[in-house]
C-alpha cells in the first residue's frame, strides 16, 4: 500500500466487520439453570438452615470455657505437627525439583519423559492426603512418620505442577540464549530454568508450607500424630472446654504462619 | 577455506510458511557477512539454522566440514555462537554467570549444576568481560544494566565459547545509535583480532556499508544480491527491498531515499 492509498482510505470511512457474538449470556443463564437443578435434586431445604440457627447455636456454646491447664503439652503436640508439615513440605520439595523439570513441555528431553514425569503429578496429585494418611498409617503404625509422607507424596503433585508450569512460561528467548552455547538437560535447567522462576517457586512452597501446616492438624484425625490426633480424643469424650482450647492453638499457628509466611514473601518480593 | 556452508537450504513451517526457498552460499572463515532485507525476509532462519535453532526442511548445513544435525548439536553448538536482538540473558544471574554459561558445552553437568567452574573458565570469563569494557559490572545483576551493555554482556558470553563462528541476529534493533555504534564496532574487532568468522543480521543499510567485507541481500527467501559493500548500488537496494506485488512503491523509494 502507498501513501496515496492510505489517504483515500482515511476519507471514506467503512463500516465495521460484523460484530462477533457474544456467549456470556447464555452461559450464565446455563450455569444458573444447573445450580437450581441441583438444589431440587439433592432436596437441599434452607428451611432446616433456618431452624437449625438455635441449636447450633446451643452447640457451639458448649465451647465457651477453653481449658488451658495443659498448655504446655498442647504446645509440644503442635510442635509435633508443625515438623509433620515441614518434613512433608521438604519431601514435596525434593519430588519436585527432580520431576517438574521433566514435566515441563520446553525442558523435557523427549515426548515420553514429559508424558511420564506429568502423570506421575497427576497420580500424586490425584490422591487425596487423608486417604494416604489412612494407608500409611496402617502400613507404619500410628505416628507422624506416615503423616509426613502422606503430606508429602500428596503436595509433591501439586508443587511439581506449580514449578512445572511457570518453568514453561520461562522466556523463550532465555531458554534459546542458554541453548545456544550448547548446554544440555541439567545445565539448561540450572541456568535458564530455576533461577528464572526462584521468586515464584519460593511462593508456591511457602504456600505449600502453610497449606500442609493445616492439614497436618487434621490429619492426626486419622491417626497420624500430632496435634490434630489429642483433639480426636478429647472430642470422643466430649470434653468440650480442652477441645476449645486445642482448637484455638491450632488457630493461632495458622495465623503466625499465615503472616510469617506474607512477610516472607513481600521481603522476597 | 570456508567456514559454514549452507547447500539448497528451504525451510517451511508447520503453519506452510516457506520461509527459505532454497539457499545456497559459502561464507568465508574469518569474514564479516552481513544479511541484509525486508521483515519476513528469512533472515532469522538462515541464522538460527546455522545454529541449530532450526532444522532446514531440505538441504544441508555445514560448519567447517561438519553437518549441523540433532546428534552433534551440542558440539556444533559449542563453535557456533549467537547473539540475539533481546539479548537473551538469564535475567536474575550476575553478569559473570551468564558469561560462563558459554563455557558449559565444555563441561559435563556434575559441577556446572552447581555453579562451580574451573579457574581456568574463570579467567575466559574474565577476558571476555574485559574485552567488552564490563569488568566492574560483574557482579551485577544481569537485568539491572542498559540494553546496550546487556547485548555487551551477550557478546561476553558468546566470547567465553571460543567459538569459531559468532552468528548475530539483528544485535543493535534494540538499541540506540550510539549504543549500536559500540556494538558493531566490538564485532568488527572480534572478527579482525581473533580471526572469528562473524555473520549478522541487520536492518541497517548504513551500517551494513559501514562494517561488512560482503553483503548478502535477501527477499521472500531468497538470495537476490551477494557481493562487496561498493557493489549495493540503488537499484540493488530497490531488489532487496521491494514488495510483492507492488511495481510503484512509494514508501520504498522515501525510504531508501537517504540510505
Amino acid at each position: 500500500m502507498n501513501v496515496h492509498d492510505l489517504k483515500s482510505a482515511r476519507r471514506q470511512a467503512e463500516p465495521f466487520p460484523p460484530k462477533p457474538r457474544n456467549p456470556a449470556p447464555v452461559w450464565m443463564a446455563a450455569t444458573l439453570a444447573i445450580l437450581w437443578l441441583i438444589v431440587l435434586d439433592l432436596d437441599i431445604s434452607f428451611e432446616a438452615l433456618a431452624y437449625g440457627v438455635e441449636d447450633m447455636a446451643e452447640y457451639f456454646g458448649r465451647y465457651g470455657n477453653p481449658d488451658f491447664t495443659n498448655l504446655s503439652r498442647y504446645l509440644e503436640l503442635m510442635g509435633i505437627t508443625l515438623a509433620t508439615a515441614l518434613w512433608g513440605t521438604v519431601f514435596a520439595l525434593l519430588v519436585a525439583f527432580f520431576l517438574a523439570p521433566l514435566a515441563a513441555r520446553n525442558f523435557a528431553p523427549n515426548a515420553v519423559t514429559y508424558r511420564i514425569a506429568r502423570e506421575t503429578l497427576n497420580f500424586m496429585r490425584a490422591m487425596p492426603d487423608l486417604l494416604l494418611a489412612l494407608i500409611f498409617v496402617a502400613a507404619l503404625g500410628l505416628g507422624p512418620l506416615p503423616g509426613a509422607l502422606a503430606l508429602g507424596v500428596h503436595t509433591a503433585g501439586f508443587l511439581g505442577k506449580f514449578f512445572a508450569e511457570s518453568l514453561e512460561r520461562v522466556d523463550k528467548g532465555v531458554c534459546e540464549g542458554v541453548a545456544s552455547t550448547g548446554a544440555n538437560f541439567p545445565q539448561m535447567v540450572m541456568y535458564a530454568g530455576w533461577p528464572s522462576i526462584m521468586r515464584e517457586a519460593l511462593g508456591y512452597v511457602l504456600y505449600i508450607l502453610d497449606r500442609n501446616v493445616r492439614m497436618a492438624s487434621v490429619l492426626g484425625l486419622v491417626g497420624a500424630g500430632g496435634i490434630g490426633l489429642a483433639l480426636h480424643d478429647t472430642l470422643r469424650l466430649f470434653d468440650y472446654g480442652q477441645s476449645a482450647a486445642l482448637i484455638l492453638v491450632i488457630l493461632a499457628t495458622i495465623l503466625i504462619i499465615d503472616y510469617a509466611s506474607a512477610w516472607l514473601r513481600g521481603r522476597l518480593g | 577455506m570456508s567456514a559454514i556452508s549452507i547447500q539448497s537450504v528451504t525451510k517451511r513451517f508447520p503453519n506452510g510458511f516457506e520461509a527459505l526457498k532454497g539457499i545456497d552460499t559459502e561464507i568465508q572463515s574469518g569474514s564479516f557477512t552481513v544479511v541484509l532485507g525486508p521483515s519476513g525476509a528469512g533472515k532469522s532462519t538462515l541464522l538460527r539454522l546455522v545454529n541449530g535453532l532450526e532444522t532446514p526442511t531440505t538441504g544441508e548445513v555445514r560448519i567447517g566440514g561438519e553437518a549441523v544435525d540433532g546428534h552433534k548439536l551440542r558440539h556444533i553448538r559449542s563453535k557456533v555462537a549467537m547473539v540475539f536482538q533481546q539479548f537473551n540473558l538469564v535475567d536474575r544471574l550476575s553478569v559473570v554467570t551468564n558469561v560462563l554459561t558459554g563455557r558449559l558445552a565444555h563441561r559435563s553437568w556434575v559441577g556446572s549444576v552447581f555453579y562451580l567452574f574451573r579457574q581456568e573458565d574463570m579467567g575466559i570469563a574474565r577476558e571476555a568481560l574485559s574485552r567488552v569494557a564490563l569488568t566492574d559490572k560483574a557482579w551485577s545483576r544481569a537485568d539491572k544494566l542498559s540494553g546496550g551493555q546487556q547485548q555487551r554482556v551477550g557478546i561476553a558470553r558468546a566470547l567465553a565459547q571460543r567459538p569459531k563462528v559468532i552468528l548475530a541476529d539483528e544485535p543493535v534493533a534494540s538499541l540506540d545509535p550510539v549504543s549500536s555504534e559500540e556494538i558493531m564496532t566490538l564485532l568488527r574487532e572480534i572478527c579482525d583480532r581473533d580471526g572469528i568468522t562473524v555473520v549478522v543480521n541487520l536492518h541497517q543499510v548504513e551500517l551494513a556499508r559501514r562494517f561488512a567485507d560482503r553483503i548478502i541481500g535477501m527477499n521472500s527467501g531468497k538470495i537476490v544480491f551477494d557481493g562487496s559493500p561498493e557493489q549495493m548500488t540503488h537499484s540493488v537496494l530497490h531488489t532487496i527491498y521491494q514488495r510483492e506485488g507492488i511495481e510503484d512503491d512509494n514508501s520504498l523509494d522515501m525510504a531508501l531515499a537517504y540510505a
